[in-house]
Order: C-alpha cells, then structure tokens, then sequence
C-alpha cells in the first residue's frame, strides 16, 4: 500500500516536471529586443483574432512542418523567425525553411536533394521563375489531368506565395516615389484579395482590421495626388508598427521597444478589448501540451505491457497514474481550444484527432475503473496507444495552417456541432477501443501464453460492452447529423458519403453484435471482427475525405490517403493472423 | 415448405448476411459518388430492388477497368428483407408473456404511444408559423424531447408486456419506424425552389424535377390569363390544342438537355445553315440538343422544346418557335429574362417553358406570398469565407391573418402550411435570395425514432452491465 503511494507522488511529480518544461518564456534582457511582448500583439487571419506568436507558429508551420527553426544547431523562435523576415533583415533570407521532398521538383529547380529536405529562400530565388511556370500550368489543368510532379509543384508555389504574399502585406511604402503610388495601391488591392495578415486592429480612426502596408499608404504624403481627394489619414498604430520593424532591421533595440510600448499602450487606451485571450494563446501555444501527452501516452503503453505480459501490479498502477496526468493536460487544452475559438472541441479532421484520443484515454480510465482487478491493464494499454497514435496523427494533420479556424456558414451551428460531431466522435473511439483490444487479444494470445480462458472472457467482456456502446453512439450521431441536414435542407438522409461511412460503423456494430446473439462467433471470432471494426472506422474518418465529394469533403491530403491505406492493410493482416486455427495459438488454453 | 421460409426468416444469420450485403451495397454507393451525381447513384443502388454495381468503382479511376456491371440486392430488397426478417424473430421470439391487468395497462400505454407519435408527427406543441427567433438550439431540443416523451410512454408500455426484453423490442420497433420513415419520404417528399429578388414578392415555387410550357395573355390591363401545358404532354409529333387559346401548338421535338443559348453568327456557316427557320429568339440565338448532364459535372439538363403554332380558326402557321428552359428568369438565377412574345387575333401572349409553378396555399386554401426585404451574405473579415447568408423576409397570408417579418438562415429554416423553407442560395452581386422548399409530413419521424431506439438500446444495454457488475 505505501509503496504504491511513493510511486503515484513519484509519477504525479515527473509529470509536472515534464508539462512546465518549455511554457515559461525565454528570458529577456531589458536591453534586448522585447520579442515575448510583440509574440503577444493582435493580428487577424482567416477571420480569426490571434496573437502574432500564433500566426508566426503556424505560418512557420505551412512551410516547414516545424513550430521553431535550426540555425547551426540552434533553435530560433517562430517569432524571431518572422521578425527576422517582415523587418526586412538581409539574412532572414538565409534560413532554411522551404520544405520540399519531391525529388523531381528539387531537380527542376536546380536544386540538391539534401537531408531534412529545407530550403532557403535566397537558395530558391533563382528558380522562382521555373517554379511560377510550372505551378501555372498545372493550375490550367483539370485536377484529374494533373499527376503527382503537377501536384507537388502546386504544393511548393503556394508556399513561395503564401510566403510572398505576407511579407508584401508588412511592406513599408512610405518612401515610394510619387510617380509609382498608383502601381503600388494597385497592387495592394489585388493583395487585399488574398488572405493577409491583417495587424493593424480596429481603433478610433478606423473600425476594420487592415494590414500594415496599405494603412501605411494610406498615411503617404503625396497620396492625394494619386486619388484625388483622399484624406491623408495618419494611423498611429501603423506608424508606431513601421518604425518598430525599422528599429528592428537596423538593431536597434531601444527604439524597437520604446515604440512597442507606444503600439501596446495606444491601442490599450483606444481598443482594450482586442488583447482578449491573446495572453492565455500564447501560453497555450508554449505549453504544446498535445504532444507532451502524448510521449507520456507512449510511456503508459510500454509500461502497460511489460506489466500485463508480466503480470506486474506495480507497474500497472504506476502506468495507470501516469495516464491520469497525461489526461489532465490533454484535457486542459481541449477546453483552451474551445474557449480561444468559441467552437465546440471537434471542428475539423486536426480537432477530431485530439478529441478521439481524449475519448479513448478517458475510455481507457473507465474500464480500469468498471473492470477493476480483471482489466489487468488492458485500459492503460488502450488508452495509452489510442492517445498516442490519435495525437500523433493530430500533429501531422495541422501543417495546414490555423487549426482553429472559423466555421464556413452552413457548418457554423454551435448546437449541431456540439451534439452531433461529439456523439460521432465518441462512436469512433468506441469502435477503435473494441478494435484494439481486439488487436491485443488476437496478438497475446498467438504470440504469448498471457491469454488464459479468464483474462479471453475478461477481454471479450470488455469488447462486448465497448461495442454496445459503439452502437449506441454512433447510431445516436449518425441520427443527429441526419437531423441536422434535415434543418438544413431538409432532407434526413441523402447518401452522402460521411452519412455512408458513419453508417456503415453503425452497421458494422450491429452485425457484432447479432453474430454474437446467433452464436455465429466466440470469443475470438468476435475479436476479429472487432479489429475489421477498426477497418471501417478509419475508412469512415479519413477515407470519405480522400474521395473528395460530398459536403464533408473537407482536409484531402495526399500522405493521409497513404497512411490511411498502410494502416487498413496493418489491420487486414492482423484479421488474418486473428483467424489462423487456434492449435497454433501459444494460448493453447482455448 | 411454409415452415422452411418462416426458419428461414427467422434465423439471425439472415441479418447478418443481409446487414453485410447492405454494407457493400452502401460502400459501393459511396465509391460510385466520384464519378456519378447523388440522384443517379441513388436510383442505381439505393432506390431499387436489383442494384447495378459498376466494377471500376472499385478500383482507382486511373485503372483501366472494363465496363462491367454486377447484379446485387439493391436497397429496397435488402430493406424489405430486413423488415421481414425483424418482424418474424420478433413475433416468434417475443410473445406477450404476461396476461390479466398488466397486459391491458401495457396495451394501454401502447395506445398511448401512439397516440403521442401521431400527435408530434402532425405538429402538436409547434407554432404554425415556425422560425427561428433566437438560439436554434431548443427548437430541436425540444423536439428531441417530445420524442423522448413519446419513446418514454412505449418503453413502459413494452416493459409491462416484455419485461427484461422491453429494451430489445423497443430498439427494433424504432429502427422499423425509421425505415418506414425513409420509405415514406421517398415516395411522398416534394422539393421545390423559391427565386426572389430584394424588395420583390413571389406567391409560387418551382418545381425544378417537372416543366410546363406557359402562355400568358397579357392584353387585359386588369389581369393576366396564364394557359399550361404539362411537361408530359410535350412528345415529339404531338399535336396540343390547350382550351382557351386560340392557337394549337405542335411538338417538332423535345430536347432533354440543351446548350447556353449563344449568338447565330458565331456558329459555323455548315452548321448555321441547317439551324431551321424559328421566329423570336431562335431566329437570333443558337438552340441545340446536348446530351444528358452527368451528374459529376454538376451541371443540370436545361431541357428545350421546338415548336411551330398554329391559328386554330385559320389554320395558319404563327411560326415556329424554340423554348428553352435557358430563357427562364429562375433557371439562370435572375441573370436574365427572355420571354417569348407574339400576337395572335390582335391578343399578345408570352411564352416560356418553364419549371412546373405551384401557387402558394395555405392548408386552409388560403393563397399566400413571401417577399423579401433585405438579402444578407456575410464573410469573414479578410476572407472571402462566407459567414452567413439569411433572408429577412415577409410572410403575408390576408385570409389567416398572418402578416410577419422573419428571418431564414443557414440551419434555421421557416416552417409554415406543412412546407419548410431553407436558405439555399442567392442570386448574383447578392441582390436576392434562393429558398429550397421542401413538403415533407414525415419529416418527424427522425426524430422520434431517433429518440425510441436510443431509450431502448440505452435501457437494454445498462441493463446487462448491470448484471455484470453485480456479478462478482
């Protein structure tokens, strides 16, 4: 008893250790450049108001898969890295964070194949041209003409773009000549067309945000030649934000701060209310709290097994404590997320990833908690590999940019994504728990002596009441979306390809369960067909999304359709392996 | 050989084969999806006894697969099986086991069930103009919860006759009634469009599945004088002579699908000198027959009808005429409108071929109109995301005594005389609004089975947990 004690504060005392390691900001000198502070001013993209150490995450993010850059060994912060750019520092251009992984785009652009596959945007400047070339002829295509080169070379020009189109929108205009005023507000409006980063927030002189470089024009001296009878209005945030980036290109920090004090405390006085939850998204965004928990998932599921293999108490009891505090944090930043984005916690594919891995970890929690002593672990071992898989896959899914994105019209319902995306999502992670213990059955008992007539009975138990409440749910979801494209257009049902996925999860459940009902399978038939569930879950997750039609047709992504198929063809094995006559199982017991 | 078929009915491998088979079915209905539109592939797989699965949908379309097809169960004869299958475990392994005063209080509550169903289907405890005036959520909350009530009422009334199956049966008496929930509304449900312009009233729907060829007779200041004839009617060869016109009109041919009317003297000299020899618009525009619209190109089929009149007392011909659907106002969203004027007898007439128009009446037989005040389309600051769409709008029925201002917007549809209008689309610089509008009287019927197989599951399955737990 006092043994377990010491243990649990052991664990509970690593993993705080482990969660702050990283949330603190890097400590500023005062004479150094204040970059926490300007990571914590307000700038809005794709609708939504976030702080710029946000946007810089994930624009960095976009272009190199990565939150943070190498220089020589040293991490170079998301914000610095921006900094470094939209200031105009000449050696912004040096750093390497053009990822590019398809050799022939690399070759086509004179480029070496290189490790890490990162490139910098002075090494790409002679290529530009070439790129621009390409990327408009595949464009002209239509998408089923276009082949893997047409689509990686689409890939790579909306990078260059997208990174083009952000520093022009932090460019200074104030000293164009007259004669080129035309050319450049020209320019600026078709810019305006793009999403841009818009950093100058609404005050009294103006109620919209707008982005640096046109409230600078705006503020040009001879602009009133150019449009005539424009008003030559002088925004004070934008000029304080240009002499700040001045400051910065020329080192000088002094300035730099004195005139991001100015900037805070203008817009403080004038507009108090766009520094909202920017503080607590900086501090979410420095916790990374999904990718923490999900090493520590990883640790629960290798402590969980030598347990469970072994029959070790102790070490199940230290996994499953683990797993509590892994849970904590994990479900900590489900709430942050809803709270920043004012949405319910499953928005998109990003979102969905997390919240199934919330949902099987807390899965996993419940059967330690219902089966106790016969569970042996088999929760740990559940939830440990659920959370970290689905995270894992969650961290792969956001290299698409802002992962709280605003909700396009006909989605933006609050109460249907609350009731129906949930209840789905839940039913998702009840087919996968059913499913993966399914895996662990078939594998302990093939390759290990571990699965004895009772722990088999245990683990179909398990199984058994997992799918019933797989059914439950994901008949329930798949109802409610119904409903909801009923009050939508008012047809319940129409053959769409996600209603289809979802149901076929729900017909999949029940042939579970009415094989089961007509003796049709035992125990371990019954764990095959879960595994086969697994199958069906992941087609009806990502699979439909592959297929690019439909209303959910939302998040295609190339590797996932990969991926997607790697782990159907892991699972068909598995079912295979499941059905080799039990005389060759090492559990000789069944 | 009849108890052969009742085994056969009653064995539970049935339901597995017939649920595996409907997975297929739906898996291939999916696939089907990328090259094909919903309706075709609905018709093809879903709406039929014997579906035709097409091979290549299987594999990746950049596969040269042959051009075959595979009989299968479609989902109307794998839904009847079903049902039958259901009906006959439940009647042989379910029986009423309890007698005296318990089954007539659960006969009771069946009655009273019932009678709750009936009374939520047909709008009891709903406001006959209903849209949403501010949180959408508790319309369908309350909803929900009527169906609960009503799922409530037939789990007691299944656990006075079933005891420790009332669970079972009550789940499975739920999924019957969505089935024959969906089976009613594939027969019965009606969807039409609405078309109007900011500031302008509209007192009909089209329907946009049907066409009708109109004439109207515009010389009478007062009123106008419209004559239809039914999209059926429209044969090649047919000769029509509508009362109350004084022409006849011949049916050259009938173009199911036609092109975007383009200018005459853009088209190549070999083609434009067989064009035949049409008055109005055709002696100007380019009109010809187009193959069917696939559904994966999203287009839709334009149809068009050729037609020559003639005076019926002289027997004249008035000309020969194209009527494309392409020069109704409502099929190209208000871009442009094309009538087809001419005179005969010294009457003027306008022509269109058009979606079938059904003029807007209450259930009392009141007639009524919807006009539209203001056309909202919102997005994202920065974004060109769309945020919002809604339309204000005027509801205004003289004979009940309706005269509202309300708002229709994406997932908040008005609900008013037995029809449900949903914000759809809008018209072009976002000058007016496009409102599906859908008549559909089992459109409860989700929602109550929805709530009667969650109640019953829910209870089946706390109940063997139950059981477990206490075991030790």
């Amino acid at each position: 008893m006092k043994r377990s004690i010491i243990t649990n504060i052991i664990v509970v005392l690593f993993a705080v250790w482990f969660f702050q390691s990283g949330a603190k900001p890097p400590k500023e000198a005062e004479t150094d450049f204040q970059l926490n502070a300007f990571a914590h001013l307000p700038v809005k993209l794709e609708g939504r108001k976030k702080p710029i150490d946000t946007f810089a995450r994930n624009l960095l993010t976009v272009l190199s898969d990565k939150q943070s850059v190498r220089v020589d060994g040293e991490g170079v912060s998301a914000v610095k890295w921006l900094l470094d750019n939209i200031s105009g520092r000449p050696e912004a251009m040096d750093y390497k964070v053009f990822r590019i992984e398809n050799l022939d785009v690399l070759s086509s652009l004179g480029l070496e194949e290189r490790k890490r596959f990162r490139y910098s945007y002075r090494e790409l400047l002679p290529a530009l041209n070439t790129l621009d070339g390409a990327a408009r002829s595949a464009y002209g295509k239509e998408d089923r003409q276009r082949d893997l080169y047409d689509k990686q070379v689409m890939k790579v020009a909306n990078k260059i773009y997208l990174f083009q189109n952000v520093m022009a929108s932090f460019e200074d205009p104030s000293s164009i000549p007259q004669e080129q005023l035309m050319a450049t507000a020209q320019r600026y409006m078709r810019l305006e067309n793009y999403s841009i980063p818009l950093v100058i927030p609404p005050n009294s002189g103006n109620p919209r945000w707008r982005p640096l470089m046109s409230t600078l024009l705006a503020s040009h001296p001879a602009m009133n030649t150019v449009i005539e009878g424009h008003d030559i209005s002088v925004d004070p945030l934008a000029v304080h934000m240009g002499v700040m980036l001045a400051a910065y290109r020329t080192g000088n920090a002094d300035l730099f701060n004195n005139e991001l004090m100015e900037y805070g405390a203008v817009l403080q006085a004038d507009n108090p209310a766009v520094f909202d939850k920017l503080a607590f998204e900086v501090f979410y965004n420095r916790l990374g709290a999904f990718m923490k928990s999900a090493t520590l998932y990883l640790l629960v599921f290798i402590l969980s097994l030598f347990g469970w293999l072994l029959r070790k108490e102790g070490l199940i009891g230290a996994a499953r404590a683990l797993m509590v505090c892994a849970f904590i944090p994990h479900t900590f930043a489900i709430i942050a997320r809803c709270f920043l984005s004012g949405y319910p916690p499953v928005t998109n594919l990003y979102s969905s990833a997390i919240f199934i891995g919330w949902a099987a970890v807390a899965a996993g929690i419940v059967i330690e908690l219902v089966f106790r002593k016969k569970a042996a672990g088999m929760g740990n071992l559940v939830g440990g590999i659920a959370g970290f898989a689905t995270l894992l896959i969650a961290h792969f899914l956001a290299g698409d940019g802002d992962t709280m994105e605003q909700m396009r019209a006909v989605l933006d319902t609050r109460f249907w994504l609350a009731t129906h995306v949930i209840t789905i999502s839940f039913g998702y992670m009840a087919t996968f728990v059913a499913g993966t213990i399914g895996v662990f059955y078939i594998f302990g008992g093939l390759f290990t002596r571990r699965l004895d007539e009772e722990t088999s009975e245990n683990l179909y138990r398990m199984m058994y009441g997992t799918t019933c409440f797989a059914l439950l749910l994901s008949f329930v979801g798949t109802v409610l979306g119904g409903l909801w494209a009923d009050d939508s257009w008012g047809r319940f049902w129409g053959w769409d390809p996600k209603e289809n996925g979802a149901l076929l999860i729900v017909i999949w459940n029940a042939i579970m369960l009415h094989a089961r009902y007509g003796m049709m399978v035992k125990n371990r038939g019954f764990a095959v067909m879960a595994v086969a569930g697994n199958i069906v879950t992941a087609w009806s997750w990502f699979g439909v999304n592959q297929l690019g039609v439909g209303l959910h047709s939302y998040g295609f992504t190339q590797s996932a359709s990969f991926w997607l198929l790697v782990f159907v063809l892991v699972q068909f094995t598995v079912v295979l392996i499941g059905l080799v006559p039990t005389r060759l199982w090492k559990s000789s017991s069944l | 050989m009849m108890n052969k078929l009742i085994d056969f009915f009653l064995s539970l491998k049935l339901t597995v084969v017939l649920l595996v088979l409907s997975m297929i079915l739906v898996f291939a209905g999916t696939l089907a999806q990328v090259d094909q539109g919903i309706w075709t592939v609905m018709d093809q797989y879903f709406r039929c006894l014997i579906a035709r699965i097409d091979l290549h949908v299987f594999f990746p379309r950049s596969m040269d697969i042959p051009d075959v097809w595979i009989p299968f169960p479609g989902g109307f004869l794998i839904g009847w099986l079903l049902v039958i299958n259901l009906i006959t475990v439940h009647w042989a392994n379910f029986r009423i086991q309890v007698g005296g005063g318990r089954k007539i209080a659960g006969i009771l509550f069946l009655l009273l069930g019932v009678l709750v169903t009936v009374g939520v289907m047909f709008g009891w405890g709903t406001a006959s103009v209903a849209a949403t005036e501010s949180d959408a959520f508790w319309r369908v909350f309350l909803r929900l919860g009527r169906g609960t009530l009503a799922a409530g009422v037939f789990y007691i009334a299944c656990l006075l006759l079933f005891r420790k199956r009332a669970g079972m049966v009550l789940l499975h008496g739920g999924i019957l009634f969505l089935l024959i929930g969906e089976f009613a509304t594939a027969l019965y449900a009606v969807e039409a469009s609405m078309t109007i312009k900011e500031g302008e009233t509209v007192n009909y729907i089209d329907h946009s599945q049907q066409l009708e060829l109109s004439f109207t007779d515009t010389s009478n200041p007062e009123v106008d004088t419209v004559t239809v004839v039914p999209g059926d009617a429209l044969k090649d060869g047919a000769l029509i002579k509508p009362d109350g016109l004084p022409f006849d009109i011949k049916i050259n041919h009938y173009m199911i699908n036609s092109n975007n009317p383009k200018p005459l003297q853009g088209i190549p000299e070999p083609l434009r000198n067989r064009y035949p020899k049409y008055e109005g618009y055709g002696s100007r525009l380019y009109v010809a027959e187009q193959p069917e619209a696939s559904g994966a190109t999203g287009t839709r089929n334009a149809p068009a009808v050729d037609v020559e009149l003639f005076n019926r007392a002289t027997g004249d011909s008035l000309g020969r005429y194209i009527l494309s659907l392409w020069f109704y106002p409502n099929f190209v969203n208000r871009s442009w409108d094309m009538p087809t004027t001419f005179n005969v007898d010294g009457k003027d007439y306008t022509a269109y071929f058009r979606f079938r128009r059904e003029y807007l009446t209450s259930p009392g037989g009141n007639p009524y109109s919807i006009k539209l005040l203001d056309f909202v389309h919102e997005k994202y600051e920065g974004t060109q995301m769309p945020k919002d769409f809604a339309s204000q709008i005027l509801l205004v029925n003289e004979g009940d005594d309706v005269n509202r201002e309300l708002r229709i917007w994406m997932n908040n549809p008005l609900r008013y005389a037995r029809r449900t209008f949903y914000q759809s689309g809008y018209l072009p610089d976002d000058s007016g609004t496009v409102l599906q509008v859908v008549r559909n009287d089992s459109w409860m019927i989700p929602y109550l089975s929805c709530m009667i197989v969650f109640v019953g599951m829910a209870a089946q399955f706390i109940q063997s947990l139950g059981r477990y737990l206490r075991k030790p």
